[in-house]
């Protein structure tokens, strides 16, 4: 789960991570307060979870009040990667000298925590890496033993900081070591990482992602506002307590797995276009089958449905029934496939024909589109 | 022969009085598992399928002499289910349960790496060696006894890989299920070096998905160090960017973790890769 900034902010300035003053707004008329409290000049800066906002325009600058109320409008009337813009950021206007990069993440392959600096701040990680690599410094941090003041002062000074400078970025570092282990954290990362003309160092960005599965012991993100990044149809999905994602096409999918939900996306990616990906993970039940299709068919243009099911630890029969549930209830227009193998497969084989599905009595998923295709060929 | 798992490894499994644990006891029992022993905190004397309850690991141990634990535990219990099983020196554990916090999962990698404790999972499907044993949640009936290593982030793509083969007479000597998520306790690579030494396998079969770079590592040790053949099929090639495609683990960052880069990278290391899962089947008999 994606913080906003002004979270990530909260949480840098609660963990000892000096921000610049920054205050919230809904509106211009707010912005403009916000801004004659604060003092001026000030950035106005977007609120949305994706990159590339400062690209889209959704970071100006003002030097008046009603220029932060001009600022203001144009920004909240931005969609940023079709992401409305609901509040801005209002943030003191620092003098910079130099920006650096300072980020925490998870490294998947060595299962371990990463500090990455970079004397190249502002631009992306990824992009640093690829154009500056001499200028990337990484250190694997053994999780048990944590990363001492001592070790980030090290670090630091391979990236060529000392003294004062040195210092006060090897505290930083600390900090947002800290902070991505007390909270949870899959990244914690400040780009850039500014020094100012007095010589402090300032956080001027803060991107932050905790680990969904770790909630349970984070009530306080729980009610955070995330879902803003979800369309309303993954909204929904998420409610019901399955993972779908919406995508361009006509073919819509619900498999029992992710591997398995990948695989026919791919294959019906092949000759057809997927209208999603869905997946149930192993909690099937009639009745999540029953959700599951009302959902995929919420989506336009809809021209077929292919269920895709292993009975592992998956019990499809009862899954079987939820679909033929559904379809008793509403009038489904489209051809409904669905192909079942495993634990209780005859079972679900009778229930599904029973209830009108087609079913393919193979096993591979190639088999049940080109059946499914055939379907739609003969319907036109 | 066969990697990890055989009719007369001793299992444990823990969690074994909860609904998921009850019936997937009978079916490793039915598949001919050697369970010997169920764990449950507060459960000891009840007896479930036949197999005996006790408090603890160490309890099991002791009294059934068990050297693997298949774990399907919630969530909440995996920490400490998981650190029992390490200090009560079992060779093999196996971590079935899903949503495991990503900060637990590398602090007890961590320890398990320290005591040279072999985990498989979190979000595993299992181990099968088929005709002799499964520690998971697979169906037995898509598996066959044979000569085909198979090596899968996910449960259900190795399920349709190998009913595939099995289809057409190719058995699979075991099937390994690493976990779907970022970061998972054993890494592909280790599963490869395995299967390298087991005289009991000819082919391995890699079924990866988008996500991490547990493909990107496998194919350079694959390049370097593996003489048996190798086949894989890597999912997700439609997968969009930034959204996690249902394991934790399977999300397409920029350029970073795509279908398209894994398949380069394996293919570079000489691997043949399918387009799509019933290819594979083609692949492997023009491998062997």
């Amino acid at each position: 789960m994606w913080l906003y900034e002004f979270e990530g902010s909260d949480l840098f300035r609660r963990e000892g991570i000096p921000v610049p003053d920054y205050a919230l707004a809904t509106s211009p008329q707010d912005a403009r307060q916000k801004a004659e409290e604060m003092g001026l000049p000030v950035v106005v800066k977007a609120q949305v979870l994706t990159g590339g906002r400062g690209l889209a325009g959704g970071v100006q600058v003002a030097e008046s009040l009603d220029q932060v109320e001009t600022v203001t409008k144009r920004i909240l009337d931005l969609k940023i990667k079709n992401l409305p813009v609901r509040q801005v950021m209002i943030a003191r206007k620092v003098e910079v000298v130099r920006e650096l990069y300072v980020g925490v993440t998870v490294d998947g392959y060595n299962g371990t925590p990463v500090v990455i600096l970079s004397t190249a701040g502002g631009v992306s990680i990824e992009e640093m890496a690829r154009d500056h690599p001499e200028q990337v410094i990484s250190r694997l941090i053994p999780i048990l033993q944590g990363l001492s003041l001592d070790e980030a002062e090290q670090l630091v000074r391979e990236a060529g900081l000392d003294g004062e400078d040195g210092a006060q970025v090897a505290g930083i570092v600390c900090a947002l070591y800290d902070l991505f282990r007390k909270h949870d954290a899959m990244v914690a990362e400040i780009n850039p990482l500014v020094r100012t003309t007095d010589g402090t160092y300032l956080a001027l960005d803060a991107k932050v992602e905790i680990d969904d599965e770790s909630l349970f012991r984070h009530p306080e993100f729980k009610e955070a506002s995330e879902n803003n990044v979800l369309t309303p149809l993954e909204q929904k999905a998420r409610q019901i307590g399955v993972t779908y994602v919406e995508l361009d096409g006509e073919i819509a999918i619900i498999a029992s797995g992710a591997g398995l939900g990948m695989a026919t996306m791919d294959i019906v990616g092949q000759k057809l276009r997927p209208a999603n990906f869905m997946e149930t993970g192993g909690g099937i039940t009639a009745d999540l089958l029953y959700n599951t299709m009302d959902l995929v068919l919420q989506k336009e243009g809809v021209k077929a449905i292919f269920i895709n099911l292993y009975g592992g630890v998956n019990r499809m029969h009862e899954g079987a029934k939820g679909v033929v549930r559904y379809m008793k209830e509403h009038e489904v227009n489209v051809p409904v496939v669905a192909k079942a193998v495993g634990n209780y497969q005859k079972e679900t084989w009778e229930i599904f024909e029973g209830g009108g599905v087609t079913v393919i009595k193979e096993v591979a998923t190639e088999k049940g589109i080109e059946l499914l295709a055939r379907l739609l060929e003969e319907k036109k | 022969m066969s990697i990890l798992l055989n009719r007369e490894t001793r299992v444990l499994v823990q969690g074994i009085t909860g609904s998921v644990g009850r019936v997937q006891a009978k079916w490793m029992l039915d598949y001919g598992t050697n369970i010997v022993a169920g764990v449950t905190p507060g459960k000891e004397g009840e007896v479930v399928e036949g197999v005996p309850v006790y408090n603890t690991v160490a309890d099991s141990v002791a009294q059934q002499g068990v050297t693997a634990s298949v774990i399907m535990v919630p969530p909440f219990a995996i920490k400490k289910a998981i650190l029992e099983a390490i200090e009560a020196g079992l060779e093999l554990i196996v971590v079935i349960t899903e949503h495991v916090p990503v900060h637990d999962i590398m602090e007890l990698r961590a320890i398990a790496k320290e005591r040279g404790t072999r985990i498989i999972g979190s979000n595993s499907p299992g181990i099968i060696t088929p005709g002799e044993a499964k520690m998971g949640i697979m169906p037995g009936i898509v598996f066959s006894p044979g000569r085909i290593g198979i090596i899968s982030r996910s449960g259900t793509l190795s399920y349709e890989a190998s009913a595939n083969l099995s289809n057409v007479g190719l058995g699979q000597s075991t099937m390994v299920g690493i976990g779907g998520e970022p970061v998972i306790f054993s890494s592909m690579t280790e599963m490869l070096e395995l299967f390298e030494n087991d005289p009991g396998t000819d082919l391995v079969l890699l079924l990866g998905e988008v996500g991490g770079s547990q493909e990107e590592k496998a194919a350079e040790f694959i390049a370097q160090k593996m003489t048996k053949p190798v086949v894989a099929c890597i999912v997700g090639y439609n997968a969009p960017d930034g959204k996690r495609m249902g394991h934790a683990g399977a999300l397409v960052h920029g350029s970073m973790g795509t279908q398209q880069g894994k398949v380069a990278a394996l293919r570079q290391a000489g691997v043949p890769v399918a387009t799509h899962l019933l290819e594979v089947v083609d692949l492997v008999q023009k491998c062997l």
